[in-house]
């Protein structure tokens, strides 16, 4: 038993695990720079989360691929009931409820949500094949599989989660080879429904949501945020203005420092040397997460998870940039792994823990391919 | 089988399709990121540098003025402020609104706030309000937390010690008028007196200072200053104990004191009255006070002492009399006097209205017969009277180290062609030499005129202290000189001078000669009426005689020359003289 665990440990890409463990230092090299001039330091905290973190992902690493596919739906509706809680029960944060308070700890539901929503997907696709037109009407579950919680999280209100979920799961359906016309219809439908699901909003909730799409008119200045963050990593340069040392960071123009806007303030002190290095980390644990997934021993249920969970993590942080340097528009969303907050860092660790099983999986085979000769199985 | 190969084939376009997107937006984050940080770095650089270093300009601080003896008169206090991030004045009427209840604002504090926000200053600060009490601090630190961006700063500002004594004089400091230095909105500058005369020297050059702040305003550290030089101190010749006695005893009465180092030309006191308090415009004078003073009757504002025009009355008869000894006429010729000299038709009358009988030029000024000097009238050239005139300060600017002297009037033919466009007349003259008629003549004036006349000297008055130059003697004969203090010292010594009663107490001895400055034309009706000429307090005030004393004191040895004029107060010896008697016998006590 235990020698089959250290085995499993042992089967671990231990390249991408190294990967994430450095985008990992990277966010607590910045977490130390912005918790400097903080009465209460971030620093423990965040680096206890990262220590449970890792071991989650190394744990997740050694569970076979089939518990998830398995429990997909039970997991999916475990995290639906969460999600509920947290919306109408959970307590009001940055003028949104989108937490649960455990024996002082908070935590998200709606960033597990993501994960879950990927699983059941995967699931889905891998049980039902969509060959012709008439299967087009089973897509009903899996649409009402995405729609449910995302309509939950947009009424939190919390758009940035909303969008990611709505982009991932858009991602999955691609990935899974539904038609063109599919996703045509989908953009029309959708354009006729919300205006009616907006008048079952309530005005507070409005206002929130419409606050998130004009930042100009936002009286908290996020057009002011912008402009500061751009103005940091600008002034960064080439070569930053050194570790500790980034004016607009530590004298408090950059909002939000510690989570949204920490890309900004490595952009400030680290310049552009920083900012392209973490860009190339990101592409680096992508494409290993994207080769392992797409490779051609994966099952589909397993290739649809390995890419969903990977885009997740890649467009995560790359609408993280394109916000704070003004590409799009700013909605809450943080930088992965090295932002502060627990439950999306939990999130990503179990995620590349999948990954790190799904590459586990993939060693088996080809262990086993002297006996099993067929590129590709189902 | 092949069904399967073509989904596989799907699938992998549709991976490919996934990766190449994420490709792209990979690099839509790369430019961008590029033209941030390497193209426009230099931009974005010097924005944040904006966002965080404020500039402060450091206003010098005003050079002090001492007296004499080394006492402080003008000096400076400091004074709080409150300032306000020039980058956050879209707050300044929300704070105004919330600081009222702990802050007074005047209509002045307002207005210089529109005034400083309009302006191109500079600094990077504007000041909401100054003279912050200590009741106002306290509160405002209390509550600072919630107005972030305003802080505290500290001034030094002008301070005058007695206020009202030295206004003339030292005049007052002010805010420049269209100065060619609008980033200096806060520089304030001598607009009058030694504060005007001196500013050069008085007012420093500035500095600046950079401030790091964070977003809020706080945290503020000094990263970089250039510090301001304060101006230099300067020393006067006033000397305060007599200037603050001296514009004591004036207290009530419109009128001038000047007193003059006889030996050096100091002015060791300068008083006019009634005076304005020169520390209310050190922190800006409010439009309403301002209006006051202009349209005061008593004009405040006015510098009598060099500013001032008044006739010399009977102290320009030592001129008269320095003339006629100066031109070979006997001084002991007698003339007689009935109270009154004919010429031609018109009668020229001697303020006693009987008459003096028979006298010579010594009894003449002594007892300051009118008649005597009419009858040297007769034989007097106008233009060489104002000539010698002139040469001992009258009719020309003495250059005292003040602005806006007076010239005055000595009148002669050019002026009379000039001014009146008519010729001279002989019955001018007649006038001329008493002292009335167009004769208009400073306080300062008539005491350089005793001041030359005691030292033989062509002393001029000055108010800053300086190390003596040689000072060249009059061009007269020391023994024309000698009389005219001769008969000067029996005003003040000798039974039947005018100034009799106010001789100095001791075993000092001064000389002058009373004046009496008729403000008005006695009239041939009004003289012959049955109630005779009209006393001054049967008169209206304005129309009252103005009261002149010179003197000079010791007698053996000048030291101090002295004029009193007090206006509309009746004759010199009356009043003018005993006021003179106790100032040089402070003046003489404090030197000996």
């Amino acid at each position: 038993m235990v020698k089959d665990f250290i085995d499993r440990i042992k089967n671990l890409n231990w390249f991408f695990v190294f990967a994430i463990l450095f985008l990992t230092f990277v966010g607590v090299v910045m977490i130390y720079s912005a918790t400097l001039g903080m009465k209460v330091s971030i620093l423990i905290p965040h680096l206890i989360k990262i220590f449970l973190g890792v071991i989650l992902m190394i744990f997740v690493g050694t569970v076979n691929v089939d518990f998830w596919r398995k429990n997909g739906y039970f997991l999916y509706f475990f995290g639906l009931l969460l999600l509920c809680w947290a919306t109408f029960y959970g307590f009001l944060g940055k003028g949104s409820r989108r937490w649960i308070s455990v024996y002082n700890l908070n935590f998200q539901p709606s960033e597990l949500m993501k994960i879950f929503v990927i699983i059941s997907l995967a699931k889905f696709f891998d049980e039902k094949k969509i060959q012709n037109s008439k299967d087009y009407f089973s897509l009903i579950l899996p649409i009402i599989l995405v729609c449910l919680p995302v309509l939950l999280i947009f009424i939190q209100p919390d758009l940035g989660t909303a969008i990611i979920i709505l982009f991932i799961s858009f991602i999955v359906f691609f990935a899974a080879g539904l038609s063109w016309k599919f996703f045509i219809t989908i953009f029309s439908l959708f354009l006729m429904v919300t205006p009616y699901l907006w008048s079952y909003l309530k005005d507070y909730q409005k206002n929130r949501i419409l606050t998130l799409f004009n930042p100009e008119n936002d009286p908290l200045g996020s057009g002011y945020h912008i402009i500061q963050s751009q103005i940091a990593i600008g002034s960064g340069g080439f070569f930053g203005k050194g570790w500790l040392k980034g004016s607009q960071s530590h004298l408090d123009f950059l909002p939000e420092k510690h989570t949204d806007f920490i890309f900004s303030m490595l952009g400030e002190e680290f310049g552009f040397i920083g900012t392209v290095s973490v860009i190339g980390l990101i592409t680096v644990i992508t494409s290993v997460g994207y080769r392992i997934s797409n490779s051609l021993n994966q099952t589909n249920f397993n290739r649809l998870l390995g890419l969903g969970i990977i885009s997740n993590f890649f467009f995560a942080a790359i609408i993280n940039m394109s916000m704070v340097i003004g590409v799009l528009p700013v909605v809450g969303l943080p930088f992965p792994l090295v932002s502060y907050g627990g439950s999306s860092m939990v999130t990503y660790f179990i995620g590349f823990g999948i990954i790190l099983s799904l590459h586990r999986s993939l060693s088996l085979q080809n262990e086993d391919s002297s006996l099993i000769n067929t590129p590709f199985r189902n | 089988m092949t069904r399967d190969i073509e989904t596989y084939k799907k699938l992998q376009r549709r991976s490919l399709i996934l990766g190449l997107s994420k490709t792209f937006f990979t690099l839509i984050v790369l430019s961008k990121l590029y033209y941030l940080q390497i193209l426009n770095k230099s931009k974005y650089g010097k924005l944040s540098d904006i966002n965080r270093i404020k500039i402060k300009i450091l206003y010098p601080e005003r050079g002090r003025i001492f007296d004499l003896y080394g006492d402080p008169i003008a000096e400076n206090r400091i004074d709080f402020q409150l300032n306000l991030f020039r980058e956050k004045r879209n707050l300044i009427d929300q704070y105004i609104k919330k600081l009222k209840k702990i802050i007074r604002f005047d209509d002045l504090d307002l207005l210089e706030l529109k005034k400083n926000l309009k302006s191109d200053n500079v600094s990077d600060f504007i000041i909401l309000k100054k003279n912050l009490s200590w009741k106002e601090l306290e509160i405002f630190e209390l509550l600072s937390n919630k107005f972030p961006f305003l802080f505290i700063t500290k001034e030094k500002v002008r301070n005058y010690t007695d206020e009202l004594v030295f206004s003339h004089v030292l005049g007052y400091v002010g805010y420049q008028k269209n100065s060619d230095n609008k980033k200096l909105v806060n520089l304030k500058v001598g607009i009058s007196g030694i504060e005007k005369v001196y500013n050069d020297k008085l007012i420093g050059s500035h500095g600046w200072e950079k401030i790091e702040t964070n977003s809020s305003g706080r945290n503020m550290k000094k990263l970089q200053e250039n510090l301001s030089l304060p101006g230099k101190n300067i020393q006067t010749n006033l000397i305060s104990e007599v200037q603050n006695f001296s514009f004591k005893q004036l207290h009530g009465m419109s009128g001038s004191v000047v007193l003059m180092d006889c030996e050096t030309g100091g002015v060791n006191c300068l008083v006019s009255t009634p005076s304005f308090n020169n520390n209310n415009f050190s922190n800006g004078v409010s439009t309403k006070e301002w209006k006051r003073l202009l349209n005061d009757k008593s004009n405040p504002l006015l510098n009598r002492s060099v500013a001032g025009l008044y006739s010399p009355g009977s102290t320009f008869k030592l001129m008269t009399a320095m003339y006629a000894l100066n031109n070979g006429f006997n001084r002991e010729t007698k003339f007689s006097c009935p109270g009154f000299v004919e010429l031609g038709s018109h009668k020229f009358h001697c303020w006693k209205k009987g008459g003096h009988g028979l006298l010579n030029m010594f009894e003449g000024i002594k007892q300051s017969c009118d008649c005597y000097f009419y009858n040297l009238a007769k034989e007097i050239e106008i233009d060489s009277l104002a000539k010698l005139a002139r040469n001992f300060s009258l009719g020309i600017k003495t250059g005292i180290d003040l602005p806006n002297e007076s010239i005055g009037i000595m009148p002669n033919r050019a002026w009379k062609r000039s001014n009146k466009g008519e010729k001279w007349h002989l019955g001018e003259t007649f006038n001329t030499v008493i002292g009335q008629g167009f004769t208009l003549s400073t306080p300062l004036q008539i005491t350089t005129m005793t001041a030359r006349i005691a030292s033989g000297t062509e002393i001029s008055p000055i108010l800053m202290r300086t190390k003596n130059g040689s000072i060249k003697h009059m061009n007269y004969d020391e023994k024309n000189l000698e009389f005219i203090r001769q008969t000067m010292f029996s005003v003040v010594n000798e039974i039947g001078g005018t100034a009799y009663s106010s001789r100095l107490s001791g075993n000092l001895f001064m000389a002058g000669k009373t004046g009496t400055s008729q403000v008005r034309r006695i009239t041939k009706m009004e003289r012959e009426s049955e109630s005779g000429v009209l006393e001054n307090k049967e008169l209206p005030y304005e129309l009252r005689d103005h009261s002149i004393f010179t003197c000079f004191a010791p007698f053996d040895k000048p030291k101090f020359a002295l004029t009193v004029l007090i206006e509309h107060m009746g004759s010199g010896s009356k009043v003018a003289a005993p006021i003179a008697k106790k100032i040089l016998e402070l003046a003489l006590k404090k030197y000996y």
